[in-house]
């Protein structure tokens, strides 16, 4: 295991100096993509699947709108489709991967029950005092949110007034 | 200083120093932001593992949450650069002085 979480540190820092090297956005978020998943790989192998988990869906979502983004304004003119063969390859090596990962994930479980007793596995149950008695932190994050669209909307518009009025 | 404290510092440092000295892109100095953020959310993660306690893993969500904000909002001040000045590059717009 520390074999891994020195892999996943080595993926980080090589990720991160390919993003400060000033290479185009393209290839930038190539590399930001790189150390995110790294960092889900030294998450999860110091025991903290759950903040893995949410690095992985919010952070690398968000990173794939930037990187669709990028994609958008340097577009391929050759797209693959499900006919390619390289589409089947990678269905095949998927489907091995689901396999092993199958095998690997087969023993763990959130709640380990022995005997009378029962214990939760500290991140989840952590990340659930959140929504047990961090009501107010909850409430002001879901309205930064709510304040964010707002704010999205307000400087990318230019109708009558705004930050684009010409 | 161990080995895991040590990326944690220079991956900071080095997205720090890459925001700061030489962008091309405005997207480039963006992206810089989100390796920051990402050094942050992990040296947090890591933290609240090594201190084994559990109310702790609140900061990297909250952090996290963040995040999402500050990076939708550049993205959006990114779009508007784009629709009022044709580019996004920062020498344009210090030659433009926006």
């Amino acid at each position: 295991m520390a074999y891994i979480i020195f892999l996943g540190l080595f993926g980080l820092v090589f990720g991160m100096i390919g993003v400060a090297s000033n290479p185009s956005p393209y290839y930038a978020a190539f590399g930001l993509v790189l150390g995110a998943a790294s960092g889900c790989l030294i998450l999860s192998g110091f025991g903290i699947t759950f903040l893995s988990l949410i690095l992985f869906l919010i952070y690398l979502g968000g990173m794939m709108v930037v990187f669709a983004y990028s994609a958008a304004m340097a577009a391929e003119p050759y797209p693959e489709a499900w006919g390619n063969m390289s589409v089947v390859f990678y269905v095949l090596f998927y489907c091995v991967v689901l396999g092993m990962g199958l095998g690997l994930v087969d023993s763990i479980d959130v709640l380990s029950i022995v005997g009378e007793f029962s214990v939760v596995r500290s991140d989840w149950g952590g990340v659930s005092v959140l929504y047990y008695s961090g009501g107010w932190l909850l409430l002001i994050l879901g309205w930064v949110l709510l304040i964010t669209l707002f704010v999205v909307l307000e400087v990318t518009r230019a109708v009558k007034y705004g930050s684009m009025c010409l | 200083m161990t080995l895991t404290n040590l990326t944690i510092y220079s991956t900071f440092m080095m997205a720090m120093a890459g925001l700061t000295l030489h962008r091309t892109h405005l997207m480039s100095a963006l992206i810089c932001l989100e390796g920051m953020m990402l050094a942050i959310f992990i040296g947090l993660a890591l933290w609240c593992s090594q201190m084994d306690s559990m109310s702790l893993s609140i900061n990297p969500m909250a952090l996290i949450t963040l995040s999402a904000c500050e990076a939708s909002t550049g993205l959006a001040i990114l779009v508007a650069t784009n629709r009022t000045h044709g580019s996004d590059l920062i020498k344009n717009l210090n030659l433009l002085q926006c």
